[in-house]
């Protein structure tokens, strides 16, 4: 059964290695790309819900700690599990406390160190 | 304490006011007593003398003298003439002549039985003087029997007349007069001069105090308080004292140093504000840079590895392995140069909660446990679960995680073994990560923990960036503890250590 996952992050290096890292790991995975929090907002909006959000923090416009909140309004972690895709530098952020009890992933990660965390999310 | 000093400088004043005081109106007064009695004396002898020459004249001649009768009415005449004020206290008038025997004949007395008698006279039994020569105008005796005082006035007599054919009669006047009112008017009088005295000191005393309060210890207190004032950092304060004397300078003196203060604290906070925005700069430019850096090495870092698993041939795949283990040196280098620098930064703040240590311990464990397998290593977690820290949860994953794998990359493949335990002492808790590796020898023990120092300088295997052990050191000290390392030597292991503060015992966690 194909799970749907989808990345918010606005670095092409990052896009192109979760992408074609993950799929060509597990066909039963299908990754959606979106470079900007609005643009993922929008997404969750009109669109069928994702299995899994991967979220990157730092980003122009809309970070993805202000992401989270809005998304967190409305959906519980249970209808939609978010992953923070994050670099250490982040995560010490002060306004950051809220999330570290969430799912987060260190940047940069290997695909297979990824995988992992996603299939035990996903197939659990 | 400054209460204390306060205190005391007024009773200072108060004790030197009292004491000048004191003396100058003693002084004064004790001149005047003394005075007093001078100038009383003085003002009764004249008057005595004169009443003598008076009776002198009212006698007249020999004849009235030898006449008592005529004598006692004379001296009547002259008590009734003589000064009114000396009159009531006139106690006796006598006349001593050589004849008599030494006995008075006494023509006046308070005491009417006496008058005319010829008796020693009773107010002089114990009294002996010596008769005056002729030639003294008058002789003067002070004396007194227990609570009277009297003066007495002696005279000559020298009269030459006839009576029964013509005669020279030599003997003596005598006039005594009572010196009571005179004493208890002189007592009063010191008496008063004494109350006027005391009453004078008190109102110098508390004059001075008053104007001594009001020109010296009220602005002294008030420069105290506006010091105290400056201290607390209210800079805006001023003396407002406007005197044209040393205090009215040092009010200027002290508002100029006010101002001066105020004029370089402003700077230094304007220098201040500009660190601290230069600070905040760096902080922004050290995130950035991290994220700058780490995103190019998302690609190498994420997709090397798979590359690696699929490659068949083993140049290339080789190459390949040399290319990742690079990539993943240089991403290890980027995350602890970010991080140290991180923790050099003063405004850096730890987010301290109580922590159940062996779940801590554990889920580093967990997240490193690929590595373990990679090098066939027993980890071996006999922490208690009763043990809290009270410490920031990431910082101590740190903590945990770099002394783990650096225990690692000192330990022998197959084998090895890392132990991980803690003890409780009161509010301390000492974490120990021991192994069975390599072990350090004195040197290595010492410079184990500064910045870039590797154990092995020389060992390629080793791709570490010499930095973990000296983030844990900053990360332990920013939470109070301390961090050391032992070792029996190369070859026989190493134990980590490092305290935390015990955290409190929580048993709802999960």
């Amino acid at each position: 059964m194909v799970k749907k996952i989808m990345l918010v992050d606005d670095d092409p290096g990052v896009i192109y290695t979760v992408k074609h890292g993950i799929e060509g790991l597990d066909s039963d995975y299908q990754i959606t790309t979106v470079n900007s929090g609005r643009r993922c907002l929008e997404l969750l909006e009109k669109e069928e819900l994702p299995d899994l959000l991967l979220l990157d923090i730092m980003m122009p416009e809309m970070s993805g700690w202000e992401v989270y909140k809005k998304i967190r309004e409305k959906l519980s972690d249970k209808e939609l599990p978010i992953v923070f895709l994050t670099a250490r530098t982040d995560r010490i952020a002060k306004d950051a406390g809220g999330f570290l009890a969430e799912d987060y992933i260190e940047k940069p990660f290997k695909v297979p160190e990824l995988k992992e965390r996603i299939d035990k999310i996903l197939k659990k | 304490m400054k209460k204390r000093l306060n205190v005391s400088l007024s009773l200072k004043l108060t004790l030197i006011v009292v004491i000048v005081s004191a003396v100058s109106i003693s002084s004064v007064t004790t001149y005047y007593i003394i005075n007093q009695e001078e100038f009383f004396q003085d003002a009764h002898f004249p008057k005595a003398a004169s009443l003598i020459q008076a009776l002198n004249a009212t006698i007249g001649s020999a004849e009235n003298l030898v006449n008592y009768s005529t004598l006692e009415n004379k001296t009547w005449e002259f008590i009734s003439s003589s000064d009114e004020k000396i009159r009531p206290e006139i106690l006796n008038v006598a006349i001593n002549l050589p004849d008599s025997n030494d006995s008075l004949k006494i023509f006046y007395s308070t005491n009417e039985g006496d008058i005319g008698q010829e008796s020693t006279y009773k107010y002089y039994h114990d009294l002996s003087y010596n008769s005056p020569s002729k030639n003294d105008s008058y002789f003067i005796m002070e004396h007194d029997n227990g609570n009277n005082h009297y003066l007495t006035y002696i005279s000559p007599i020298n009269l030459t007349g006839k009576v029964n054919g013509t005669v020279e009669l030599d003997g003596t006047y005598e006039i005594t007069i009572s010196m009571n009112n005179a004493y208890a008017t002189f007592d009063n009088n010191i008496r008063m001069v004494i109350f006027i005295s005391i009453l004078s000191l008190f109102f110098m005393i508390f004059s001075f105090l008053f104007l001594l309060h009001k020109i010296t210890v009220k602005p002294i207190i008030l420069f105290r308080d506006k010091a105290k004032i400056i201290g607390k950092g209210n800079l805006d304060t001023r003396v407002e004292i406007k005197r044209r004397d040393e205090l009215g300078e040092l009010a200027n003196a002290f508002n100029q140093m006010a101002k001066d203060l105020k004029e370089s604290r402003d700077k230094i906070q304007d220098y201040n504000q500009i660190l601290e925005n230069l600070l905040q700069q760096k902080d922004e430019f050290i995130g950035q840079l991290g994220h700058d850096l780490k995103n190019p090495l998302q690609p190498l870092v994420g997709l090397l590895p798979m590359l690696i698993e699929k490659e068949k041939d083993p140049n290339t795949k080789e190459t390949l392995q040399v290319m990742n283990k690079n990539v993943e040196y240089m991403r290890d280098l980027i995350f602890d140069t970010l991080e140290l620098a991180k923790l050099r930064s003063s405004n850096i703040e730890f987010d301290k909660v109580d922590l159940n240590l062996r779940k801590e311990a554990e889920a580093v464990i967990e997240s490193q446990k690929l590595l373990f397998k990679e090098h066939n290593i027993i980890v071996e977690n006999k922490i208690d679960n009763e043990i809290f820290v009270y410490a920031d949860k990431l910082r101590l994953s740190e903590v945990l995680k770099n002394l783990v794998t650096n225990s690692v990359k000192y330990t022998p493949k197959d084998g090895g073994k890392i132990t991980i335990d803690a003890k409780q002492i009161k509010d301390e808790v000492t974490v120990s990560i021991s192994d069975n590796g390599i072990g350090m020898d004195e040197e290595q023990l010492k410079k184990v923990f500064d910045e870039f120092y590797k154990a092995d300088k020389f060992s390629s295997d080793y791709h570490s960036t010499g930095l973990g052990l000296s983030i844990c050191k900053r990360i332990i000290d920013k939470h109070g503890g301390k961090i050391w390392v032992e070792s029996e030597g190369l070859g026989k292991g190493s134990t980590f250590y490092f305290t935390l503060k015990t955290g409190k015992f929580k048993n709802n966690e999960k």
